[in-house]
């Protein structure tokens, strides 16, 4: 990268170094990095307090939490894992070539894969949303099940699942600001940490799911 | 960065899906091998084993996606942390509950 291109990405307080550009921006890359690794941080404690209350209440009533696992949509539960397990390699590719400042057509094409597979993941949820829903697996008067435990089992599946949409849509947003952001400026893609910042993200959003599918998909199957 | 690259930069497309191909195959076969293990009649063993692949899905992402193989000592440090609160949240919350289930 030339040394204006470097001074144009440089950000306070960067700029402000007594050093060359290129140490400037290296040291901004590093606190990229590190900054998203701390939000990333607090959101596995986000996500792990309410995992901690899946696993309590799934050890108090295993019976009601096996009968309740067993009517949620496994295709659909397997089918999504997969998207957003695919979603990750293009991110990774993507990422792992804007860092090196190499093939920017691939870069866009596997960004706009990645928002593409979000996308998908969106809309298969939003099928079996209505299955469950058809189906009253909503906690509350008309739920299908008879016993009461496994209404707490469909109240985590909806405050979660729900949670990690939005999060999953965040996601989405955050990789299609950087497809027309690179469509626009050719250099824009090239060692830019917000695209490194993206893909960590991106990557956190599919672990949460990853350890979702066996608490809300695997109970109950072998019964 | 041109300065600082002495040597011509020896990536091509082919390499960087070499290196993550494998990687998300791998995902994919947990995936499957997970989706079949919850129907065997093994009960709790089917659940610890459904949790384990999560884990090991977990470390492959982290490691090889998410860079954490080359990431500074810093970042693993932030990376490991979130992980030990966890730890500390979970440990410490479960021996309340384990331990009134036990003595019920």
């Amino acid at each position: 990268m030339s040394g204006a291109d470097v001074e144009a990405r440089l950000r306070e307080p960067w700029s402000d170094l007594e050093t060359d550009h290129d140490t400037a921006f290296a040291r901004q890359r590093a606190g990229a990095t590190f900054g998203i690794w701390v939000f990333l941080a607090s959101e596995a404690l986000f996500f792990g307090a309410l995992f901690l209350t899946y696993t309590a209440t799934r050890l108090a009533h295993p019976e009601a939490f096996a009968a309740a696992g067993r009517e949620t949509n496994i295709v659909y539960g397997t089918l999504n894992t997969a998207i957003l397990l695919t979603s990750s390699l293009t991110m990774a590719v993507a990422s792992q070539a804007a860092e090196k400042g190499l093939f920017r057509r691939m870069t866009l094409w596997c960004l706009a894969a990645t928002a593409a597979l979000g996308l998908a993941f969106l809309v298969v949820k939003g099928f079996e949303y209505r299955e469950d829903i058809e189906k009253h697996l909503v906690p509350g008067a008309r739920f299908a099940l008879s016993q009461a435990p496994a209404q707490l089992f469909f109240g985590f599946y909806w405050l979660v699942t729900v949670v990690h949409a939005i999060h999953l849509g965040i996601g989405i947003g955050l990789v299609a600001r950087l497809i027309e952001k690179g469509r626009r400026d050719p250099e824009f893609l090239k060692e830019n940490p917000q695209v490194e910042v993206t893909a960590l993200y991106w990557h956190l959003v599919d672990l949460v799911w990853v350890f979702l599918y066996p608490m809300l998909y695997l109970p109950g199957r072998s019964g | 960065m041109s300065a600082k690259s002495e040597t011509p930069n020896p990536e091509t497309p082919g390499a960087l899906w070499r290196r993550n191909l494998p990687v998300w195959a791998a995902l994919m076969a947990l995936l499957a091998l997970s989706a079949w293990a919850a129907y065997w009649p093994f009960g709790r063993i089917d659940t610890a084993l459904g949790f384990a692949i999560a884990g090991v899905k977990t470390a492959l992402v982290a490691l090889v996606f998410m860079q954490l193989k080359h990431a500074s000592g810093l970042v693993r440090i932030v990376a490991a942390c979130g992980l030990f609160w966890a730890a500390i949240l979970f440990t410490l919350t479960l021996a309340d509950v384990l331990s009134r289930m036990v003595n019920r």
